[in-house]
């Protein structure tokens, strides 16, 4: 059984790529560089001024909104913002 | 799925009295009790009682010799937890062969440094065959490419898929090995600490008797320590094991992501017995002492174990204050002390009196290497609380000395060497390191600084990270908490060390800068140097680190210093040059 908050923010069915990248955004929103723009070729640990433990959180936030769980040997190949919305879309797609 | 009970229903106590790890599985396997598994939602994943790990045990080791491994081959496993890591570790141990557990990769992209470290654990240990949780099999292949001596690799499914051969057992004795332990802190160079049998079975005696944590009937244990980790590996599988106790496991990661499920756990199956860094209780703190949920009962923990790091008063305090509502009592902290050239433990502090400190003057023991105690306890700036780690454990000595190697008295500071029977015999392969802290006389340099106190012993820091200026010593962890106690960076984003010049050690101070434009930056560095000159009283260089080149941690995520030190001295934490 489970109580926990994270239940009331899952996303249920279909998400599209856009509301995929839309929320990774958003989370990475605070670690901005400067003016740069977050894209999806934004490099998640060497653009933006977020830390190892604050990705973890990023990537935990991710998995819970989307209900998927990412390997970690997947995790230790992701560089890019676009890397890391293809995988949530792809272990969505094999739930 | 119910996880398994506290209480074996006829299988008499027996107290760590064994000869062998495989031993120990034998006589607890004819109770009920074993390890159960959990996910971050507190759900039980699988449970395996230990009749179960011993036949699955026996299963892989015959296995194992069927395919040819010789006794003494080295198998490395990546130490999830899991229960393939069970299979693989005690599998070895009735095989004849030495595990070598290994850490698994964490963080986005870490890919790369993470092969580098397979692939020096595999020269270190001269692994011959390595063993991986699925998804990491492809990473082992990698690693393995350059090392021909392997000559089997994969997940579970590598070591199923051989054929199981009608051959004798043949489990490693007290006078073998029992595993290999990549001690933290040397990611770079690692050192494969040699755990014997007699070596572990000595410690959990030590560990588990009455000058330790005082296991007995009843008790049941929760841990979400890594298994590639002693703490985790000898005091959180072999500890419970010896005395036939149940264990409920979280992942570290899931730890990390959902502390209070840690809490939930012992709180749900009455346990007793849980340890923790001191990061892993400031982590409860703070993200579950705000809103503790209304049904949670820490009244069954009988010794909350504190190791791993420097113990911080400070941080154990604002734990016992958040959740004692919930029924946590501090006096059943016990700090402790210890490392894997020990196997884990070497003093433990008494029972049922919690935490504590000594608080002592900072300019008497920077100056002239005395603990005074302070002449006012509440003075930061002047005053330096320490925790008490507690007596040596029974049939081992440990001594204070100073640099030639005169044992000190109370109160005076200096190098900690200890000696017995949880010693290990040196590092495997490595007879220049092992010479380096294990004298002929069978006493192990530490390589930690403290002080006696009537018996019992305190510990200051690392020595080989103290830093010295104008003859003073300086703690780099008092550089680094007066930073992070201004809240000027966060806790890791700086880290303090020395350089050797003309005129003497002059501090560098690291920080991570994650701000960009110049004022900011400039106004950063300003305030670090006034933080470590209020609070410490020394100047410093301040070193503006990018987030993307970050601060260099070891396996285990401490801060590296001397990693640290060594990247400054390479000119990576030089500032990128202003953009045009």
């Amino acid at each position: 059984m489970n109580n926990g908050t994270a239940d009331i923010f899952e996303l249920h069915g279909k998400v599209s790529r856009a509301t995929v990248i839309e929320e990774i955004c958003l989370q990475l929103a605070p670690f901005q560089a400067g003016e740069q723009p977050i894209t999806g070729e934004t490099v998640i640990s060497k653009d933006l001024t977020i830390d190892s433990l604050a990705v973890m959180d990023m990537v935990m936030e991710l998995e819970d909104r989307f209900d998927v769980s990412i390997p970690m040997n997947v995790v230790a190949e992701i560089h890019t913002v676009d890397e890391l919305t293809e995988t949530i879309l792809e272990l969505r797609a094999k739930r | 799925m119910n996880p398994l009970p506290t209480r074996n229903i006829q299988l008499a106590l027996r107290r760590a009295d064994f000869q062998s790890a495989s031993e120990m599985l034998d006589y607890a396997a004819q109770g009920e009790t074993g390890v159960t598994f959990y996910n971050a939602k507190g759900d039980v994943l699988s449970v395996l009682p230990w009749r179960e790990v011993r036949e699955r045990a026996h299963v892989v080791a015959r296995k194992l010799i069927g395919a040819g491994f010789a006794a003494g081959d080295r198998l490395l496993i990546t130490a999830d937890t899991w229960p393939g890591f069970f299979d693989a570790f005690f599998g070895a141990q009735y095989a004849g062969l030495i595990p070598v557990p290994v850490s698994v990769p964490v963080g986005i992209g870490g890919k790369d440094a993470y092969l580098d470290q397979l692939r020096r654990q595999f020269a270190s240990s001269g692994a011959v065959a390595a063993i991986g949780i699925d998804d990491l099999a492809g990473f082992l292949a990698d690693a393995v490419a350059e090392f021909s001596a392997v000559r089997l690799h994969g997940g579970m499914a590598a070591i199923e898929a051989l054929p199981e051969k009608p051959v004798d057992l043949r489990p490693l004795g007290p006078g073998d090995l029992c595993y290999l332990q990549f001690s933290s802190g040397s990611t770079r160079y690692p050192h494969g600490v040699q755990i014997t049998q007699r070596a572990l079975i000595a410690n959990l005696v030590g560990m588990t008797g009455p000058a330790g944590l005082d296991i007995g009937a009843g008790d049941r244990a929760v841990s979400w320590l890594p298994l590639y980790h002693d703490m985790g590996l000898i005091g959180f599988l072999m500890g419970p094991l010896s005395h036939q106790c149940s264990i409920d496991y979280l992942t570290p990661r899931d730890f990390a992501r959902r502390p209070m499920q840690w809490l939930g756990l012992i709180s749900r199956n009455r346990a007793t017995i849980s340890y923790s860094p001191s990061f892993g209780f400031d982590l409860a703190t703070r993200r579950g002492g705000q809103h503790v949920p209304a049904d949670l009962d820490l009244s069954c923990w009988r010794r909350a174990g504190i190791g791993g790091d420097m113990i911080r008063a400070d941080v154990l305090d604002r734990f016992a204050e958040a959740f004692g509502p919930a029924g946590f009592d501090r006096k059943v902290f016990i700090p402790s002390y210890g490392m894997a050239e020990v196997c884990l433990a070497i003093t433990f502090s008494p029972k049922d009196v919690g935490v504590r400190t000594d608080t002592v003057d900072r300019a008497a023991l920077a100056d002239l290497q005395r603990a005074v105690p302070a002449a006012d306890p509440q003075d930061n700036r002047r005053a330096r609380r320490f925790v008490i780690c507690g007596h040596v454990l029974p049939g081992h000595r440990l001594e204070v000395r100073n640099p030639t190697g005169k044992v000190l008295g109370d109160r005076d500071l200096g190098r900690i060497f200890v000696q017995g029977p949880s010693v290990m015999p040196g590092y495997f392969n490595e007879p220049q390191a092992s010479r380096e802290v294990l004298g002929p006389d069978g006493w192990l340099d530490t390589g930690d600084l403290g002080y006696m106190l009537a018996g019992e012993v305190v510990v200051t820091g690392r020595a080989k990270d103290l830093i010295i200026v104008n003859g003073r010593n300086v703690w780099p962890q008092d550089i680094e908490w007066a930073i992070e106690g201004k809240r000027i960076v966060k806790i890791g984003d700086s880290v303090a060390f020395s350089i050797e010049t003309d005129d003497g050690e002059r501090v560098v101070v690291a920080v991570v800068a994650r701000v960009s434009d110049e004022e900011a930056r400039a106004n950063l560095a300003r305030d670090v140097a006034g933080a470590v000159r209020e609070t410490v009283a020394v100047d410093c260089d301040v070193v503006l680190v990018a987030p993307s080149v970050g601060l260099p941690t070891t396996s285990s995520g401490k801060l590296s210093r001397a990693h640290a030190k060594a990247n400054f001295l390479a000119g990576l934490f030089a500032p990128k040059p202003a953009a045009a």
